[in-house]
């Protein structure tokens, strides 16, 4: 009989105890019962009073934790999405990752001169247009806050540039009900039909509530929006630990939690059933610059506890960040940031995580810093795959062939390491490991210049899988008609 | 003056009970209310300004401080005479129409207001009409307007316009600051001045003045 095979362990992180991870849940519940919030939506406030919420004065609203259960229940522990194409790419689900790029950025490194310049319509197509060439760059955000189209209907050219450069899912913000619709014609036009997005969608819209525990009514109408059509939606608000929330990463949480769940009560009264992928952003608030830092462990730290509670109470995919920093150049400080963060989000098995390729605390988007993510999300998924124990792997006969085989005998020229070598080791692409010499005579470059170079390079060999010109044609009606 | 110079300890510590207590002392002393001010309050926050510029003091110290400076003041204030507490200037402050996120503004209210300025803090999402009322109302040094979301930002650009439409455009200096809000865009609408962070609102505000 053959021996059974010895599964492969492979590395996970937690940060949290089951007995934390309830507590953490009762303080968000308690919040909600005894706090309450602020809901500035009068239909959703009305919804909310009716399923038995208590009104305190005007907009003020108090939840009994039974509402929060039932959302919990109804929600789907699995979203999929697809490409622009109809494949199925990312099944968040378990402990799947998917990493891709964030949004609205201000400012982004110029590719040619390194320079930090304002943000413009074609830095919306080159970010597209390099996630869908890099391998481990799953989904496409925006990148930018162009300041060359029209500001009112920012967020529909944004979309209608990254369907144009990228097949890739797209996560997309909005303002308010009235340009998500016009963002949703144009993916309608994308996937064939309204019913051919609902079956598979490629589309998640990014929104959220203000901590601590305002939900102004733009954002709910975005959110009901995608409830109906079954939109996958995520409703981070921004429960930073001393800015929006308290300085305690644990009370941050619950308070970020305690908005989600508001969020998610709302959206499954209105499309029972809908996908909501769940998970605040607990960053903090830098005490020196009080600015929301993208490169700080403690936002790692939540996300890895957030995993941990998905796991052990909530049962939904969580959203997340990573690849990012608060360096203002793709210096030392911005690949240690990135690395950290991109390493615990895997290892933790957070699913959709954003932001990568972002410096200067998310005010500057860098082409180069995403090109070294995608290197640094290869390593750090070669590292969770763990080691393989197989007979193969213990490689016992190749031990014995070179030991005690002809004089000279070496692995390297063994069938087992050319057989082996591809998925035994991880093979850098940019990071360079070449001798000093060699190094030198290439041009001595550091790795923000191989990254430049790799960028460039992806931006004038990748092809973009054309959209038909019907559809191109109908998205350019919308922008006409805005 | 040795017991005003732990006054100034107190403040840059914010030990409030024991701030309380020197300025207490200093009054029954027989110090007067504007040297209390200058010399044990003011010249203390000065020490926090620095020390915070430098990195050596952290956000909530320095609130802490400002917040110490506060509780001092209240109980000298009955004695002030006429001319003792000269206002750095009059600000009003508010987040722009459709932008309901009020960290940062609140951060610069309060940095302003430790910083010596007078504060009209009207809140969130203000209207162009309510900004310009409210300028013609407090006759202000300054108009200071944030946004943390691009898609508000046309707000600023609209009360600038109903300034001017008002015929108070000159009347008043307009600051700007908020994530998504630049120096060219400060330019562009013609503000008058431009702030990326809440520290360097009290510099420029000072700067747009005229005073150190």
């Amino acid at each position: 009989m053959k021996p059974l095979e010895i599964p492969t362990f492979q590395p996970r992180l937690k940060v949290l105890n089951r007995d934390q991870a309830l507590a953490i849940h009762a303080a968000a519940l308690e919040i909600l019962d005894k706090t309450g919030f602020k809901m500035e939506h009068p239909g959703a406030r009305k919804m909310l009073a009716d399923a038995g919420c208590r009104i305190l004065n005007n907009d003020w609203l108090r939840m009994p934790s039974y509402l929060v259960e039932e959302a919990l229940r109804s929600a789907p522990t699995q979203i999929t999405l697809y490409d622009q194409m109809g494949n199925k790419t990312m099944p968040l689900a378990n402990g799947n990752p998917f990493y891709g790029t964030g949004s609205d950025a201000t400012f982004t490194l110029d590719l040619e001169t390194g320079v930090r310049r304002r943000a413009v319509k074609k830095d919306v197509e080159n970010f597209a247009r390099l996630v869908d060439g890099l391998e481990n760059i799953a989904f496409a955000m925006s990148m930018s806050n162009p300041e060359d189209v029209p500001i009112e209907h920012i967020y529909v050219y944004v979309f209608a540039e990254m369907v144009k450069n990228t097949n890739k899912p797209i996560v997309f913000i909005a303002d308010s009900g009235k340009d998500i619709a016009k963002i949703y014609d144009i993916a309608c036009q994308v996937a064939g039909s309204e019913d051919a997005l609902q079956r598979k969608p490629f589309i998640l819209n990014y929104s959220e509530a203000i901590s601590p525990l305002r939900f102004p009514e733009n954002v709910m109408e975005r959110l009901m929006f995608c409830a109906e059509k079954k939109i996958p939606v995520c409703f981070p608000s921004g429960s930073n630990a001393g800015g929006g929330a308290p300085v305690t990463l644990a009370g941050a949480m619950a308070l970020g939690i305690a908005e989600n769940l508001v969020g998610l009560v709302v959206h499954q009264m209105v499309g029972k059933g809908s996908p909501f992928l769940f998970g605040p952003n607990v960053s903090i608030l830098d005490m020196k610059s009080s600015v929301v830092s993208y490169g700080c462990p403690e936002w790692s730290l939540t996300q890895a506890a957030l995993a941990d509670m998905r796991d052990e109470i909530y049962g939904l995919p969580i959203w997340a960040y990573a690849g990012a920093s608060d360096a203002k150049v793709m210096d030392a400080q911005a690949g240690a940031e990135a690395m950290f963060s991109i390493i615990t989000a895997l290892l933790s098995r957070s699913n959709l995580i954003h932001d990568v390729g972002f410096l200067e605390y998310g005010s500057t988007s860098c082409l180069e810093m995403v090109c070294m993510a995608n290197e640094l999300i290869s390593m750090s998924r070669f590292f969770a795959e763990g080691i393989p124990v197989t007979d193969q792997t213990l490689a016992l006969e190749a031990i014995e062939r070179v030991a005690k085989g002809e004089p000279g005998s070496i692995f390297l020229t063994d069938d087992h390491t050319f057989e082996n070598f591809m998925q035994s080791l991880f093979l850098p692409k940019i990071l360079d490991r070449s001798r000093y010499d060699s190094w030198k005579s290439a041009g001595a470059m550091d790795f923000y210049m191989r990254c430049n170079l790799e960028a460039k390079r992806i931006l004038s060999e990748h092809q973009v899988v054309p959209k038909p010109d019907e559809v191109i044609k109908k998205i350019n009606d919308i922008l006409q008609d805005l | 003056m040795s017991d005003l110079k732990a006054l100034n300890e107190a403040v840059i510590k914010g030990d409030i009970q024991t701030a309380l207590m020197l300025t207490q002392n200093a009054m029954d002393a027989g110090k007067k209310a504007h040297e209390v001010l200058d010399q044990g309050l003011i010249a203390a926050m000065d020490q926090v300004g620095d020390k915070f510029a430098k990195g050596e003091m952290f956000v909530p110290q320095m609130l802490r401080s400002a917040k110490t400076m506060q509780e001092c003041v209240k109980l000298i204030k009955p004695q002030f005479q006429e001319g003792d507490f000269k206002s750095k200037g009059k600000v009003v402050i508010g987040t722009v129409k459709g932008d309901l996120h009020d960290i940062g503004k609140n951060l610069v209210a309060m940095m302003m207001e430790g910083a010596g300025f007078t504060i009209t803090d009207l809140g969130v999402d203000i209207s162009a009409d309510t900004f310009v009322q409210k300028v013609q109302e407090v006759e202000p040094d300054i108009l200071a307007m944030s946004a943390l979301l691009s898609t508000t930002m046309p707000g600023m650009r609209e009360t600038i316009e109903t300034l001017r439409k008002a015929g108070i455009k000159d009347k008043v200096m307009v600051m700007i600051g908020g994530a998504p809000v630049t120096a060219n865009f400060a330019s562009e609408i013609k503000a008058d001045a431009y702030a990326p962070d809440a520290g360097s609102a009290v510099i420029e505000a000072k700067k747009v003045l005229g005073i150190s």
